[in-house]
């Protein structure tokens, strides 16, 4: 863990209210990078901790633990992550190895492969859902047209 | 062997009495040594040098965070042990080193637990404490893989033994102290947007752990590390790993 709470009562900066409105109180025990609102985050964006985004980010993301993509925030890129919990919008490919939870204001475009999924009521998805664990026995012939078909899915869940 | 380095500012009236219950702690202990006093323009380096030669095996920085700044940033490199013992106020990597501060720090140091410390290097210097990047149009690059811009001006925080205090509202004192032994340094990104005609209103913080970061602007920049103020237009900052033995209190934050 990288932040303990200190027994410090003295407190700085008074001259700079509200530097966190959020940030220490929803970031989980283990978060080590936190993109900003106001922060534009261009490249191959990787950690080995938990991710949170609030701003922009553009190329890829990838990291082995938790993402969370905060209410207002976009992304523009493939995303690879161990878990995930959408509530921005996700424009590219998202994989995940464990559970992918897209919150009512999510919108995604791209094709999604997790093992588990949660689809709250409201959110957005244009594109590919794959699941591993399933086996459908796919043949490249018809099976291929079958899937080329179902590429483009638009789904609106409504409970 | 040890070796005292008095800060200047302890030569006031009003920190004799801690100097001198300090002193007879230390002698108690049978772990006084030799006394040096720094002084503001004085390069510790050398004399640290020359102590260690002579058969100094352990150097005990006496004073503040700016002290501990001022020695280590220039002798991070020496091969010794380094102990530290905090007097008057202006002592917060004390706390996370787990030192008591005034004569109680005699106990952890006469312990001897030693732990070894990750130091930051930026343009070719070391720093201990925090560097600080005042507000600029800056451009961040992390590891040499992506690159951070803000819409306006950003200030960069980048933490390493000294924590770095922020606060949700002005009532608020909740503090947050920075890791100084996680194998990375972190930084804190805190973009300024135009509040009114003249003011500007800090956002909220982003933060990354990096090694390396480069961080750029087109007009030059102010920063500070350790106390020392340069202005730059390119700055590198790197984390060196294990590079300060440093005797460290049992209640230390990492």
């Amino acid at each position: 863990m990288i932040f303990s709470k200190s027994s410090h009562k003295a407190a700085l900066e008074s001259d700079e209210p509200e530097l966190v409105s959020a940030t220490s109180q929803e970031m989980p025990d283990e978060v080590e990078t936190v993109v900003g609102p106001s922060v534009n985050v261009e490249g191959d964006f990787a950690s080995e901790g938990n991710i949170i985004v609030k701003g922009s980010v553009a190329g890829s993301v990838y990291t082995s633990k938790h993402l969370s993509v905060e209410l207002g925030a976009r992304i523009v890129a493939n995303v690879r992550a161990g878990s995930s919990t959408i509530a921005g919008e996700v424009k590219g490919n998202i994989k995940v190895k464990e559970s992918l939870e897209l919150t009512s204001t999510a919108k995604v475009l791209g094709d999604i492969e997790a093992k588990v999924l949660t689809v709250e009521p409201g959110a957005l998805i244009f594109g590919k859902i794959s699941m591993p664990g399933i086996d459908v026995g796919e043949k490249p012939g018809r099976s291929g047209r079958l899937s080329k078909k179902a590429e483009e899915i638009a789904v609106i869940i409504e409970d | 062997m040890y070796v005292y380095l008095y800060d200047n500012f302890l030569r006031q009236q009003k920190y004799l009495p801690a100097i001198r219950s300090t002193e007879v702690k230390l002698t108690d202990y049978g772990i006084a040594g030799k006394i040096l006093r720094l002084h503001n323009y004085i390069d510790a380096k050398p004399i640290i040098d020359d102590e260690i030669k002579r058969g100094a095996k352990t150097i005990v920085i006496v004073g503040n965070d700016s002290t501990l700044g001022q020695v280590l940033s220039r002798s991070a490199t020496c091969d010794c042990i380094f102990g530290f013992l905090p007097v008057g106020p202006d002592n917060t990597i004390a706390e996370v080193l787990g030192i008591p501060v005034g004569p109680e720090a005699c106990d952890v140091l006469s312990r001897r637990r030693r732990e070894k410390l990750d130091v930051g290097w930026v343009n070719s210097r070391y720093f201990v404490s925090q560097l600080h990047v005042l507000p600029g149009k800056l451009e961040v690059v992390y590891d040499e893989r992506f690159k951070v811009t803000a819409n306006d001006k950003m200030e960069v925080v980048v933490c390493n033994l000294q924590p770095f205090f922020w606060k949700r509202d002005k009532h608020d004192s909740e503090q947050y102290v920075v890791h100084p032994q996680d194998g990375k340094l972190e930084a804190f990104l805190r973009p300024l947007t135009k509040k009114g005609w003249f003011g500007y209103k800090y956002e909220e913080p982003s933060i990354f752990p990096f090694e390396e970061m480069m961080i750029t602007s087109r007009q030059p920049f102010t920063v500070e590390a350790d106390g020392k103020i340069t202005k730059e237009v390119k700055v590198k900052i790197k984390l060196a790993h294990n590079k300060i033995d440093m005797i460290v209190g049992r209640d230390r934050q990492f």
